[in-house]
């Protein structure tokens, strides 16, 4: 007996539910209004310029890929993971920098969209952090003098000299924009500017380049150019 | 779309501009040796070198005829020792430096600069009655004077 009053129980419940939901579903209809749905889920995709960049220039490679979930109207969700090497020749120094690097962040479009369209003009924030090993490969030591130059003429030293397990930790603030050239495939182009919170130094050197952040600029602060493509994964659409 | 375009010429400009550490502006980075000359019987007065030669062993000359009381030299860097010839009026003094040279990073623009460690000093004394300090523990900087010279 108890068993079946159980049962009847829920049986009302799920009844009860149900006219909800119907009922929720005619108010929608009776509101009237031409809404453009526009689509939720996730977009993943490339960063383009690390490849081309790694082709013309012989000292640099790299690779990223890049992902982005959109959580409201305007907010997104949005991370990058990659890989990079470069070597810095300066004037008196020749050192690598290589190892991987993640950013964390978000992106707010600015942008009103025009009817069904998917366009963006994005301010974004992450935070960066990158793994990485620095190679002095070669430096010669600055003698030089204003009045008699190089008297005793100094040598390069090339004893490679290989720095390992260093961290940076960044904070960069993006600004881009995305545009929808075919259905669900986005091109994006953004820039970044980048501000060094920690770095650890090798001993005795410091790090030129590091992962994610490029140049680490004498205020510690640094530019990121990114040029992608992405596919956008659609879930629902509101 | 326009706009999107200027400011994006803009961002370009910037990453591609100068920053200050692309030349090294400090000169010198490694210190030379400064040497002073003072008067041997008033040890306070500076007192110039007449028809003073200067060079290194196996050098050119780096001060030709001068009149000073005081100069600046570099030291090798290669070696533990430089040996100096010190020449007033045909009289050759041979002053020799010993140190050890250590590798100090300065910045990007910059490189390495070198600093001396355990620097002593030595003189045959022809010309040169005497010199003080014979040792220093350092020598990073050029702002004072390193061995102050009586003749």
């Amino acid at each position: 007996m108890c068993k079946y009053f159980i049962s009847i129980f829920f049986f009302f419940l799920f009844v009860d539910g149900y006219s909800q939901e119907q009922k929720k579903a005619i108010e929608e209809t009776e509101k009237d209004s031409i809404v453009y749905k526009s689509p939720y889920g996730i977009r993943l995709g490339v960063d383009i310029s690390k490849p081309i960049l790694s082709t013309i220039n012989s000292g640099y490679g790299g690779f990223e890929v890049i992902g982005d979930y959109r959580i409201s109207k305007r907010f997104f969700v949005a991370a990058e993971l990659g890989y990079e090497e470069n070597t810095s020749d300066e004037d008196y120094t020749n050192s690598t920098s290589k190892g991987s690097y993640a950013r964390l962040g978000f992106n707010y479009n600015a942008y009103e969209n025009w009817l069904d369209m998917n366009n963006e003009i994005f301010l974004g924030f992450r935070y960066g952090f990158s793994l990485f090993d620095q190679t002095l490969n070669s430096y010669t030591p600055n003698v030089a003098n204003e009045e008699f130059g190089e008297y005793f003429v100094p040598v390069e030293i090339s004893n490679s000299l290989t720095a390992s397990n260093l961290n940076a930790h960044w904070s960069e603030f993006v600004f881009g924009f995305k545009v929808e050239t075919f259905k669900n495939f986005f091109v994006s182009a953004s820039v970044s500017y980048k501000v060094l919170m920690s770095a650890k130094e090798p001993e005795n050197f410091k790090t030129l380049f590091s992962p994610g952040f490029n140049r680490i600029f004498e205020s510690n602060s640094g530019f990121g150019f990114n040029y992608t493509i992405s596919y956008l994964i659609p879930f629902k659409k509101i | 779309m326009k706009k999107i375009i200027v400011i994006l010429l803009l961002c370009i400009v910037i990453i591609s501009a100068c920053e200050k550490d692309d030349f090294c502006v400090q000169n010198p980075i490694t210190p030379n040796l400064v040497l002073r000359f003072y008067d041997t019987n008033d040890r306070e007065t500076l007192k110039p070198v007449p028809s003073f030669y200067v060079w290194a062993e196996g050098k050119d000359t780096i001060f030709k005829d001068v009149s000073t009381d005081s100069i600046y030299i570099p030291l090798n860097s290669l070696m533990t020792e430089t040996v100096y010839q010190l020449s007033t009026e045909n009289t050759v003094n041979k002053f020799t430096i010993n140190y050890t040279p250590n590798e100090e990073y300065v910045s990007r623009s910059c490189g390495f600069k070198i600093i001396f460690n355990e620097v002593t000093f030595t003189s045959d004394n022809t010309w040169i009655t005497d010199f003080t300090p014979e040792t220093l523990t350092t020598i990073d900087n050029q702002n004072v004077a390193h061995v102050q010279i009586f003749h």
